[in-house]
């Protein structure tokens, strides 16, 4: 493989992302499953780069899971998108960074839709109107929290602890980057590096010295598919996607997985659990499976943050041999612990992942 | 023009979505749905190229829209700049407002998701709770979901949530007010009558099977719609 | 004093209409910016319907021009205009050139492979274009190809930058199916034991011979084929490639290991040709090619009096073709200039 190819393909695709001023916007997937992500993710952009990023406690879910699962209608989704510019707008703000994938997509479709069938602004307007009495600007700028941690990558390398090198062997780390569907497939030039070889991740890894690997199912969908996981019934579908993935990627002996939407970590940590228990099949070394990690959550690592700061231990697949390889210290004897230092008990253990029980 | 035709290119979705499609099969290529089910996108295209009454609502009654994941990977790749993905959606939004969604297997699957999801976006301002996210109903979730269930509020803490708190934060209590406008947003764009259509129309099938539909007591049908899987949506192998 | 005419092109198109020129005793500057003639007739080995040798007919053109033809060769132009007297063409090292009509025959560029980005082409060592196969053909350089080429399968990929919304290119560029199943033929003439896919959406053999030709590639040479656009392409660890399509006779998803992938590339106007149209004003289609007069009966000159096209400035078109659209731009132009 030749990366110049790659690499000029990425100069094709730059996309602008805001500097400063953003408008923060949570996502549901995000907050319940990786909770320490979005907190980190606020703290490198508040405390490391001084960055103004205001969230409104009156915001909500765009709605994007009820709009991709077809209960909430698009003329609903439009007017929930509405009210949150109309809150941004209300703070004085115009650049809108999302938390989730998801509301990315739902909001490029959202404004790409205005601006072809205008009539569709003019109503959700009235609509907004009508429940709320909120008038509303677009915004100037959305990001994904993805694209802003890429746009400051460099800065954050600069005030990182941590190379991304395997120190035992002196090898960058090999990590698998997984771009979230929503993020470009629709509308490549929303994305860094457009549709087919997004550079947002890998943008990342480079600078903090990681190693990128290419593997052919590297494009394939995770298997959230909405409704495909949500309904019991329909989960075979899910997890056969994220098996695909894991089977194309194994020859290649990737460190860790590197993901940027919310609901894909979820899945690509979870469904590896799965996989062992339906087939004792494990991927990565030691049975213990690949790591998967937000891209908060690795610029937390890089900036030398407290791993269970972070909310690794909320990961099924462990965490403490990627720790290891980085040269990260963590304390097992806090990894499950409160706040205050609580004892709040373990997991049970799985029958073939083991958890790490072991500290060097 | 057939009536159901017309009605779906009243919505935008699909007049974006459909231009013309020459069956170049792109699309089928990379759907991860047609991997795993018996189903190709290009197909539903050259169906609703024909503009065939018949057809369509087949179609609107068959399992074969349900099968998409609206992952937009056919977007990325179709030459003549169709969307499969966006007309699942207006084909899945016009079954529900027809009643046709409860025809099919994985049709009848929408009234799990507007008593989970839809229901949730009103009541808490979010698609997902972790509170309602119950481990036994989610297995997958691994054991570290169980653990984190059981000790939700002070791994919430722990993390620097705001869970259920007042102010901005992770999984804060959004205000009343805010889940008014919602509500009032859902009542003035169709979405209420829409969680209402699945509701009723669900009714009527879950009558016509004999199964009770009733939250609290006898959940057959819920249960039933949950978990129901045919094992008839994969392709058949000749050995 | 007699009338001058340049002719801008030192392709196909330019040469033998500057010869005809010629030949009806008017004065010719043939321009070409490179440093020899005979444009993308340098980069074929066997041309189809009959496969006989490129080297063949450049010869006969080059034969064509005789002594009355003013070459310029390693010509690039700065600017171009109509004045009152006929044209004036200044060259980049400042030297000019006038005359009473001008002929536009700057031709095409094949469409760059690296922009179907999802077909790893600059990425992946085992995908090439048609033209880097011709290009292996021509200089005998073929061992090199398919050495270490284990299993022996070839997938050939038509539409490659044409029929394709996400290329910018709507039109079909005609020529690249006859091209791939004659490059089928001649694989499997170097490697009889070879599989080989062509992967096609329609196959259009609309010329006379190219059906024969189909019929021959399948009874003959056993090339398959496989109604299905590709979609996309991936390298397994051994550098084989990974190709993923839907055989939409069948209507089943279809995931194939090929050792060498084949990209037929389809024609874009050359941004030569583009410049030099805006220079002067010319009209362009939707499809970036340039548009004549009229689409059926003047289709050799342009709504600019003096100013002629001839060639694949106005779309893909094969050789023989050519030839012939150039003969009748010369004849235009002699008309024009009496």
């Amino acid at each position: 493989m030749k990366i110049e190819g790659k690499q000029r393909i990425w100069m094709d695709y730059q996309k602008e992302i805001a500097d400063d001023h953003f408008f923060y916007v949570r996502s549901c997937v995000r907050q319940n499953f990786f909770p320490g992500s979005e907190k980190t993710f606020l703290r490198i952009l508040q405390s490391e780069l001084q960055k103004d990023i205001y969230e409104n406690p009156s915001h909500t879910t765009c709605s994007g899971i009820g709009y991709h699962t077809d209960i909430v209608p698009f003329e609903t989704s439009m007017t929930m998108v509405a009210r949150q510019f109309a809150l941004m707008t209300e703070a004085g703000y115009e650049n809108l960074a999302t938390s989730c994938i998801t509301s990315f997509g739902l909001y490029s479709e959202v404004l790409e839709t205005w601006h072809h069938f205008p009539e569709t602004e003019e109503k959700t307007r009235e609509f907004l109107r009508r429940a709320t009495g909120r008038e509303f600007k677009k915004p100037n700028n959305v990001s994904h929290a993805s694209d802003i941690i890429f746009k400051f990558r460099k800065e954050i390398a600069e005030k990182g602890k941590y190379r991304l090198v395997n120190k035992l062997t002196g090898q960058p780390l090999r990590i698998v980057e997984h771009i979230g569907c929503h993020y470009s497939k629709m509308f490549p030039s929303k994305g860094v590096g457009g549709a087919e070889y997004p550079y947002v991740l890998i943008g990342m890894i480079e600078e903090w010295g990681g190693e990128v690997i290419d593997y052919p199912e590297r494009r394939h969908c995770c298997g959230f598919g909405f409704r495909q996981y949500l309904v019991r019934a329909n989960r075979g579908f899910s997890v056969s996607c994220s098996k695909k993935k894991f089977e194309s990627m194994e020859p290649y002996k990737p460190d860790m997985i590197l993901t940027n939407c919310p609901g894909c970590p979820m899945f690509l940590d979870r469904w590896q659990y799965t996989i062992s228990e339906m087939e004792g099949k494990t991927y990565g070394e030691n049975g213990q499976g690949i790591p998967v990690l937000t891209y908060e959550e690795l610029s937390g690592l890089v900036l030398g943050y407290n791993p269970w700061d972070l909310g690794l231990q909320v990961h099924q697949v462990p965490i403490e041999p990627l720790l290891d390889k980085i040269g990260i210290p963590c304390d097992p004897e806090m990894k499950f612990r409160g706040a205050d230092g609580q004892d709040l008990g373990e997991p049970e253990s799985p029958s073939y992942m083991k958890f790490y029980s072991e500290k060097s | 023009m057939s009536d159901l035709y017309n009605k779906l290119f009243e919505d935008v979705r699909f007049r974006e979505g459909l231009k013309a499609c020459l069956n170049c099969g792109t699309c089928t290529a990379i759907c991860p749905a047609a991997e795993f089910y018996d189903y190709q996108p290009r197909r539903i295209l050259d169906i609703l190229q024909t503009k065939d009454d018949s057809q369509i609502e087949e179609l609107l009654k068959s399992n074969t829209i349900w099968y998409c994941g609206e992952c937009m990977s056919c977007v990325t790749r179709c030459p003549r700049g169709n969307a499969p993905g966006l007309l699942i959606q207006a084909l899945r939004s016009l079954s529900q407002e027809l009643g046709y969604f409860t025809e099919s297997e994985k049709g009848r699957q929408q009234l799990a998701i507007k008593r989970t999801i839809g229901k949730w976006i009103l009541e808490y301002g979010y698609c997902l709770f972790p509170s309602e996210i119950m481990p036994d109903m989610h297995p997958e979730q691994g054991p570290i979901w169980e653990w984190e269930h059981k000790n939700i509020e002070a791994v919430m803490n722990r993390l620097g949530a705001n869970y259920k708190g007042t102010g901005p934060g992770i999984l804060r209590k959004i205000p009343d007010e805010a889940l008014d406008e919602i509500y009032r947003i859902f009542e003035v764009t169709g979405g209420i009558s829409r969680f209402e259509k699945i509701e009723e129309f669900s009714r009527k099938k879950a009558m016509e099977m004999g199964m009770s539909m009733e939250d609290e007591t006898n959940q057959d049908y819920m249960k039933f719609i949950y978990t129901a899987d045919s094992g008839d949506h994969t392709r058949k192998h000749e050995n | 004093m007699s009338k001058k005419a340049i002719v801008i092109g030192g392709g196909t198109a330019g040469m033998e209409t500057a010869s005809q020129l010629a030949r009806l005793g008017i004065e010719v500057d043939l321009i070409e910016k490179q440093s020899r003639l005979g444009g993308h007739l340098n980069s074929w080995d066997r041309l189809f319907p009959n496969r006989r040798d490129s080297k063949e007919v450049l010869e006969y053109l080059e034969q064509g021009l005789s002594d009355g033809i003013s070459l310029h060769l390693n010509a690039e132009i700065e600017d171009i205009h109509k004045n009152e007297d006929g044209f004036s063409v200044a060259f980049r090292d400042g030297k000019a050139l006038h005359s009473d009509a001008l002929v536009i025959a700057t031709g095409y560029e094949v469409f760059d492979a690296r922009k179907k980005e999802e077909y790893g082409y600059g990425i992946y060592d085992n995908v090439i274009t048609s033209v880097e196969l011709e290009e292996f053909f021509r200089n005998n350089k073929q061992k090199n190809l398919f050495e270490g080429i284990k299993s022996r399968r070839v997938g050939i990929v038509h539409c490659v930058g044409s029929r394709d919304e996400k290329s910018g290119n709507l039109y079909c560029s005609k020529l690249c199916c006859v091209t791939g199943v004659k490059q089928a033929i001649e694989i499997k003439e170097l490697m009889p034991d070879a599989e080989i896919f062509c992967l096609y959406m329609d196959l259009r053999m609309f010329d006379r011979h190219f059906e024969e030709m189909y019929y021959e590639a399948q009874e003959k040479w056993g090339i398959q084929f496989i109604r299905g656009r590709l979609s996309e392409a991936a390298e397994n660890t051994d550098h084989t490639i990974l190709i993923k399509l839907e055989d939409t006779l069948t209507g089943l998803p279809l995931k194939m290991r090929v050792d060498l992938l084949i990209l037929l590339v389809g024609f874009v106007p050359s941004p030569e040709t583009r410049r030099l149209a805006k220079m002067l004003g010319l009209k362009e289609g939707d499809d970036r090619f340039l548009c004549p007069a009229d689409e059926h009966t003047i289709t050799n000159s342009t709504m600019i009096p003096g100013v002629f096209l001839a060639g694949t400035v106005k779309g893909p078109a094969g050789i023989a073709s050519t030839i012939t659209d150039a003969r009748a731009t010369a004849l235009q132009v002699a008309n024009y200039l009496k």
